[in-house]
């Protein structure tokens, strides 16, 4: 097919400035290639030519940073190129200026961020939107589960697709080509004899990064050898501090346990810190979707400590790989959980390897290439539907079929996978047999069949662990009743009851009140241009 | 020099205050040459080194101007220049007139970041502090409310508008009062430590209490009604940025205008004259806000509003927010007795605003 993928406005790909949704599509694209024709279109940059083709991928480049500018220049360039298929990423706002200028062309959707939810586009945009998209991929349950309680008509469209890792890059310190640099990296820090826990992440209030600061007297109590480590930017900046960066240096200056900071690290070198360390800790205390870092720790053998927020937790199978934190607002959570891996050098060992192993199985970057390929296929497949939900996805034998050929395709490019997944195959085998014993019927033995080819079976597990978004709401919600005796604990919980009071009432308020306000404005290009749409196409419908 | 980028600068002992960096004298120079008038000399009012912003004034073949340098984004830039335009050609504000270029532009792009030439007004002369001054400013800043009103941004200009705000910056102070306790605990050998953790539980309550009005109020409703219902905010209005001219209040600076319930320019300048006076006076108070209202009526909610921003602390984080900067200079003994201010300020401030809270009572939402 002929497929163009819509980055963001941001950053530029090749990912040179870094970016998730960048290093993503890079990590994919080897891939991808080999079956298609692809066609990347991404905001432009100084540093880049507006035009070029590296490794038979098109590249063009087109004015961005801001999305009413970057709409502009994709609705041009769709204006005279012809896709079969158009992939967009994390921006569905992008959606119906897209449908205008190409009305036959499949769009599908990638999901990064919680960007459908109302402060981010008009609910009439987004449901217009969803009509429009044949797919819709997110990078964990939690994404995927947000955009289905905002608009459960998208359920049958949506399907979590993890993201992956570089797992030639991301290597355990014990590793042959990382021996030395773990050994210099941590000579060059004073980080030699210490058991270091390392943080990966921007210094921002939501990240709670002072969280794990504010655990370390209590765990220097315990463990004579800590260090942390912060990789970040903008911890030495001098102009632009913000109150944040200040609060956290100044909890550091004040910690018994050495506090490494590093600056910025540029991201080809990230993996050197990654291989230096022993433990990693992710302190989000927002919904995050599911943070890279998680899959970076995995492939570098480490221990993973995160919180129960977003979709963090999606990845980790308790005392397997991590421990998850439920309460991140607590400095006290952050010492009992990391006690827990830090007491029992053994299973210490066995969860980096498990991580290693998972990231092997699970995250590499053919296997996100080969489930994007499998519904670009399904999408291909599938006829046109303007106002119409599609049917719940359903795996067909042809479908996995599909699959098959691709995954074929896919290791070509990776011949080293092939044995892993086979194992994979063996010990999911193994594990249907323990299971059938007790009774299992066949026809949940067939679903996880596909499972197999389709998905990681790490997503059974994650049901365990994953709670929906909807009950966790109404947990905020109730607590926001009870607010008389509020103490910290529940504190940020009544914040985030609050901004669902808040998006609840805007909403209601933007459907009541369209003709008084700026967004009324651009309502009202947006119901021209589905007026536009629905009377060119909505009447097959 | 097409390709240079302007960048924050720093300041060495050596510098003049006003230091401003040659090559962005040379962009300035060169911007000039965008326009009609011939400039004869020019000098730095203004800097803001670590923004990268400057502002100097230019005598021209044309009479006295101000050039600026907008440290901000570009396209947050044209947000600010669309508004300045609209107060003066749509609603005759008395705001400085934008001049263009020989080409009709409102603004020049060089170094990154946009420029602009506007009227230098002369004479302008500070309001007097007293009570008759500082009304003048009121009304004058309650007419710049009412005439921004309907504003429109350009097309390409970042919509900067904190109507929605208000519950997350509530949130935030309460964060930030946990920042402050947690200092005070990590540097307990600072003289200030124990006074500010003895303090800060008080203010904390405050600011949780006025989140939860907030939610109770008619906030969300208020807001609803839309950026350009409301109009622009200036943010940093005062004795300096509002000035008396020949025929009337003049307001300049208008950078860091956005979209927001226009009290919160009022909630400030009521704030900052307590403090100013050392204690909160109803009457003062009253005769502030009712000045305001002459000429931007506030509805009864509004005023429900503004009250529940009155009561909020503010203050409290914004004097002792050098405490996360630099505790181990911030945290001595003048922090000691300012905590002690501010506390004593506070304890004047609630009996004030306990009486007027019901004034607005029976006021008719226009």
């Amino acid at each position: 097919m002929k497929i163009l993928m819509i980055c963001t406005e941001k950053l530029p790909m090749p990912p040179i400035r870094g970016g998730a949704i960048q290093t993503y599509i890079a990590g994919i694209l080897p891939y991808l290639k080999q079956s298609h024709d692809i066609t990347i279109l991404g905001t432009d940059d100084p540093s880049l030519p507006d035009n070029e083709i590296i490794d038979g991928v098109s590249y063009v480049r087109v004015p961005g940073k801001l999305l009413e500018i970057y709409k502009e220049g994709v609705v041009r360039y769709l204006e005279s190129n012809q896709f079969d298929l158009i992939h967009i990423f994390n921006r569905p706002r992008l959606v119906l200026p897209v449908r205008s200028v190409a009305p036959k062309a499949k769009i599908t959707l990638s999901m990064h961020n919680d960007m459908f939810n109302a402060e981010k586009i008009d609910p009439i945009e987004a449901e217009a939107a969803l009509n429009e998209v044949s797919r819709i991929v997110t990078v964990s349950d939690y994404v995927g589960n947000v955009i289905k309680s905002l608009y459960p008509q998208a359920t049958g469209k949506v399907q979590t697709i993890y993201s992956g890792v570089d797992t030639e890059r991301f290597l355990p310190g014990s590793h042959p080509n990382m021996k030395k640099i773990r050994q210099d990296v941590r000579q060059a820090h004073g980080l030699e004899n210490k058991t270091v826990i390392l943080y990966a992440g921007r210094l921002s209030r939501n990240k709670g990064v002072d969280r794990l600061i504010r655990a370390l007297p209590e765990l220097s109590k315990k463990y004579k050898d800590l260090a942390l480590v912060i990789v970040g930017s903008k911890w030495f900046s001098q102009d632009a501090v913000t109150d944040y960066i200040a609060y956290v240096r100044a909890l550091a200056k004040k910690s018994p346990i050495p506090v490494v900071t590093t600056g910025f690290v540029a991201p080809s070198e990230i993996q050197n810190w990654f291989a230096a360390a022993d433990l990693f800790v992710c302190t989000s205390i927002w919904p995050e979707p599911l943070a890279r870092v998680h899959y970076e720790a995995m492939a570098t053998g480490l221990p993973i400590v995160t919180t129960a927020r977003g979709g963090n937790a999606e990845v980790i199978r308790l005392r397997e790989n991590g421990l998850v934190v439920e309460n991140p607002e607590d400095p006290g959570q952050f010492v009992e959980k990391i006690t827990e891996v830090l007491s029992d050098k053994a299973m210490m060992k066995r969860m980096g390897q498990r991580g290693r192993e998972l990231a092997l199985s699970h995250y590499k970057w053919n296997r996100v290439a080969s489930e994007v390929l499998t519904v670009w296929e399904q999408t291909k497949q599938t006829a046109v539907s303007v106002g119409t939900a599609e049917t719940p996805m359903e795996l067909t034998a042809s479908q996995s079929k599909t699959a098959e050929t691709i995954s074929f395709i896919t290791d070509r490019v990776d011949k080293s996978t092939e044995k892993q997944v086979k194992t994979q195959k063996q010990k999911n085998k193994k594990k249907r047999i323990t299971t059938e014993n007790q009774k299992v019927t066949e026809k949940s033995a067939t679903t996880k069949n596909q499972k197999v080819v389709e998905k990681p079976a790490i997503v059974e597990n994650q049901k365990a662990i994953e709670k929906p978004a909807i009950v966790e709401n109404q947990k905020a919600m109730e607590n926001k009743k009870q607010v008389a005796g509020l103490t910290r604990a529940n504190l940020d919980e009544l914040i985030i009851a609050h901004h669902m009071l808040m998006n609840a009432r805007n909403k209601k308020n933007n459907q009541s009140n369209r003709t008084m306000n700026g967004r009324s404005n651009r309502n009202n290009r947006n119901r021209e241009l589905l007026n536009m749409l629905l009377r060119e196409f909505g009447k097959n419908a | 020099m097409e390709n240079i980028l302007i960048e924050p600068w720093e300041l060495d002992a050596l510098m003049p205050e006003l230091f401003v960096p040659e090559y962005i004298e040379k962009i300035a120079s060169e911007v000039l040459t965008h326009y009609d008038f011939s400039a004869q000399s020019m000098q730095v009012m203004a800097t803001k080194p670590a923004r990268g912003g400057a502002i100097w004034k230019v005598e021209t073949s044309a009479g006295p101007k101000s050039l600026k340098l907008l440290h901000r984004r570009p396209t947050r830039s044209l947000f600010s220049l669309g508004a300045q335009e609209y107060l003066v050609e749509v609603q005759k504000a008395r705001v400085p007139a934008i001049v263009k270029t020989k080409d009709g532009s409102n603004y020049v792009e060089a170094g990154g970041k946009l420029w602009f030439v506007a009227e230098w007004i002369e004479p302008l002369a500070p309001a007097s502090k007293d009570l008759e001054g500082t009304k003048h400013l009121c009304r004058a800043i309650g007419e710049f409310h009412r005439l921004s009103k309907g504003y429109e941004p350009p097309k390409h200009a970042e919509i900067a508008t904190r109507l929605h705000k208000w519950p997350k910056n509530f949130e935030k102070i309460i964060t930030k009062m946990d920042w402050l306790r947690n200092i005070a605990y990590a540097y307990p050998e600072m003289p200030a430590s124990s006074h500010l953790l003895q303090a800060v539980d008080v203010f904390e309550q405050q600011a949780i209490q006025g989140l939860e009005r907030l939610n109770q109020s008619s906030y969300s409703d208020l807001v609803a009604k839309g950026n350009a219902y409301w109009g622009l905010v200036h943010q940093d209005y005062g004795w300096s940025n509002g000035q008396m001219g020949s025929d009337g209040m003049w307001i300049i600076d208008l950078d860091g205008v956005a979209f927001d319930l226009p009290i919160r320019d009022l909630r400030k300048l009521i704030t900052n004259k307590m403090i100013d006076n050392s204690q909160w006076d109803a009457t003062w108070v009253r005769e502030m806000i009712k000045a305001y209202h002459e000429v931007n009526p506030i509805s009864a909610e509004v005023y429900d509003i503004l009250m529940i921003e009155l009561s909020f602390p503010n203050e409290f984080y914004k004097h002792l927010k050098g405490a996360i900067f630099e505790p181990e200079l911030f945290l001595n003994e003048e922090a000691v007795q300012l905590i002690q201010m501010i506390i004593n300020l506070d304890q004047t401030k609630w009996p004030v605003l306990e009486e007027i809270k019901d004034d607005w009572i029976g006021v008719e939402a226009r």
